[in-house]
């Protein structure tokens, strides 16, 4: 009978370890998860010497597109959420000078504008954050869409003076911000 | 592809939340025939066993440290994002890993050869899933905040760590009593891989610095590699919708590559059982000394260079020498070169996670005295006292693994108490990087020639299982002959 009693409470711990509980557990909350990190890197860099824009036939002494496709991958442009453009310009040479940055779709339409005017040197740099998405910025159509950036200058002074400076040239930096829905 | 992210899921669900191969509850428990396999070397008495084929040895471990499933999904209120934040990204390091093993016999048996009384032969084969994974805390942070605002923040590609397998193992083991103090034993293994994954050898970082014409520099310097056995011919049997298959085609596979058709490789078990005197004794034993070469289905992934960036470059007025180049096409096309990611197919081979175990065991009480009872140890027989057990032992074990990022150690305090040849308990106090409130509790029932045993580890744990760190799970159904020879 001790034997028999002694087998049956084995039994019944073993048993009862196994049969674990668990408070409960609300695995919907996983819906909930928001994983949108920010990640940016620069865009673009143009710089253009001073002699160049002397030597140039008229005042729009630069103007081109290029072929960017960060923005349109499918993994960015299905994700993006909201972007900052940064642009930053410097220049050291002696004339004023326009410069225009704008976005492009595939067709080659225009999606945005950004538009500086920068007075010949000495000057402090010009550093301007444009904004997509979100309550206050632009459509981020803009930057899903964007296939090109198109760059125009224009010289708004003369063609003969040259800075005092060393090196003179207008140089355009970008870089961007990108807010990318991961879940 | 649909079945392809059902296998991934399975797998991943089948892996999540789980760690470690420690048989603490199952080493050196000497009535039961499996525990042969974790110290080929342990004192046996059986005649002859047969494990019920599929139902001999089922064993389930799992462990995370760290972190629980109720630490993100308890019904608490709490936001689940703020809960991943504090608690995964920002609460584990790159110590912390998630793993499981699974093992199931599917053939175990054993045998005392008339001629030879003092060994004892045992082989079967087994099926084996083990995986792990560490926590990739920089690839976390990148992946959950970006990298934006973080310049000189180095994100280290070397945190990713990750190992599995499926395999198929054929064994045959010699138990031998040297002496009535010393037992030794070996078991020679086969390896049969189904499926192996590794990446565990990465080196490198991604680092955004300020530019030195641009405003960002973005710097990638990679030796990262992903190795692969098995998983080809794994997804085209999921990928081939045939009609009717029913997983046919992908049952194959396994059958095929888990029975000698995949990869091979060998290994070793060695193990010791001594007697220091009448009631202490010591025992080790070593595990998977072994290796498998993986050539039957290979494909490695890598991605190795370095590069940085500071985005599309114009100088003019050379830019303008070629006004119609793709400046983007070539940045993308630089990169790549600098930093290509590429494939091969050559075979590898992966050494076996290493196991140590050792104990020392004293035994005290009344001598059961059952086995001279039954007339049916065969140690029993002239002056040999080393079939004596004792109602009672106590003592400690000791359990290292080789991983990824180094051994992991395990310490054991353990008492068992026999109730005859019938009954014996096992209570184990374990701790480890998982849990040090780790309390386990064995059971071998032994009702005639049916032997039957259940293992649990954790027990406190199953208060709130969804809070646990670590489980564990062992099962398995026997018959055993002690007759004479």
């Amino acid at each position: 009978m001790k034997k028999n009693l002694l087998y049956l409470f084995a039994v019944l711990t073993i048993v009862a370890s196994f049969s674990g509980c668990s408070e409960k557990q609300d695995f919907d909350q996983f819906d909930d998860l928001d994983i949108t990190p920010t990640v940016e890197a620069s865009i673009i860099y143009i710089e253009s010497p001073e002699n160049l824009i002397n030597l140039a036939a008229g005042i729009n002494f630069f103007t081109g597109d290029f072929n960017f496709d960060a923005f349109n991958e499918d993994f960015v442009a299905e994700r993006v959420l909201e972007g900052l453009v940064i642009y930053e310009l410097e220049n050291t040479t002696s004339k004023p000078i326009d410069v225009s940055f704008q976005f492009l779709d595939a067709a080659g339409n225009i999606l945005d504008t950004e538009s500086f005017s920068i007075p010949p040197a000495p000057t402090a740099v010009l550093r301007r954050e444009v904004a997509y998405g979100g309550a206050t910025g632009r459509s981020i159509d803009i930057i899903t869409n964007t296939s090109a950036i198109r760059v125009n200058a224009i010289n708004q002074g003369d063609s003969t003076s040259v800075s005092s400076l060393p090196d003179p040239k207008i140089i355009l930096r970008s870089s961007a911000q990108l807010r990318i829905r991961l879940k | 592809m649909k079945r392809i992210h059902l296998f991934c899921f399975a797998l991943f669900i089948g892996c999540s939340g789980l760690f470690a191969q420690n048989k603490q509850l199952l080493y050196d428990f000497v009535e039961i025939p499996q525990a042969l396999m974790v110290n080929p070397g342990m004192q046996t008495d059986f005649k002859w066993y047969a494990g019920v084929p599929l139902l001999s040895g089922l064993s389930v471990q799992a462990g995370t440290s760290g972190l629980s499933v109720h630490d993100i999904f308890a019904d608490d209120g709490l936001d689940i994002n703020d809960k991943v934040r504090e608690r995964a990204v920002y609460g584990l390091n790159t110590r912390d890993m998630i793993g499981t093993t699974v093992q199931i016999e599917l053939l175990s048996g054993g045998f005392r050869p008339a001629n030879r009384p003092k060994d004892f032969y045992s082989f079967g084969i087994y099926h084996e899933t083990d995986f792990v994974n560490y926590w990739p805390q920089d690839l976390a942070f990148l992946g959950y905040d970006g990298n934006a605002n973080q310049l000189g923040r180095r994100y280290r590609l070397d945190d990713l760590k990750l190992r599995g397998e499926i395999l198929n193992v054929f064994h045959f083991g010699i138990n031998r009593e040297v002496n009535p103090n010393l037992t030794v034993g070996a078991r020679a293994k086969i390896y049969s891989g189904i499926l192996d994954f590794n990446s565990t050898a990465n080196e490198g970082y991604f680092v955004t610095n300020e530019g030195q014409e641009n405003l960002l520099s973005s710097t990638l310097v990679s030796d990262m590699q992903l190795r692969t056995s098995g998983y080809e011919e794994i997804k085209e049997a999921l990928d081939d919708d045939v009609p009717g298959d029913n997983g046919t085609r992908l049952r194959d596979v396994f059958v095929k590559r888990g029975f000698l058709g995949g990869d091979l490789g060998l290994g070793l078990d060695l193990g010791f059982s001594y007697n220091l005197n009448e009631q202490t004794t010591i025992t080790g034993s070593v595990l998977d000394i072994g290796f498998i070469y993986h050539y039957s289905d290979p494909k490695n992934y890598t991605l190795e260079g370095q590069a940085t960036t500071e985005g599309v470059r114009i100088i003019l007025p050379n830019a303008l020498v070629n006004p119609s180049g793709d400046f983007w096409q070539d940045l993308v096309d630089e990169i790549e070169e600098l930093v290509p990611f590429e494939d091969n197919t050559n075979s590898y081979i992966n050494f076996r996670p290493t196991k140590l175990y050792g104990s020392i065991r004293y035994s005290f009480g009344e001598p059961d005295g059952t086995a001279e009872n039954c007339n049916c140890d065969y140690r029993v027989s002239g002056s040999r006292s080393s079939g004596i057990r004792y109602r009672n032992s106590l003592g400690g074990q000791l359990f290292v693994i080789n991983r990824p990022r180094g051994p992991q150690a395990a310490v054991t305090a353990f008492y068992q108490r026999r109730f005859g040849r019938a009954l014996s308990l096992k209570a184990t106090y374990t701790a480890d990087k998982f849990t040090f409130t780790n309390v386990g509790l064995g059971l071998n029932m032994q009702a005639g020639p049916v032997n039957l045993y259940l293992m649990a580890d954790n027990l406190l744990a199953y208060q709130n299982i969804a809070d646990s760190n670590y489980a564990s799970f062992q099962f398995g159904l026997n018959i055993i002959s002690w007759d004479r020879n």
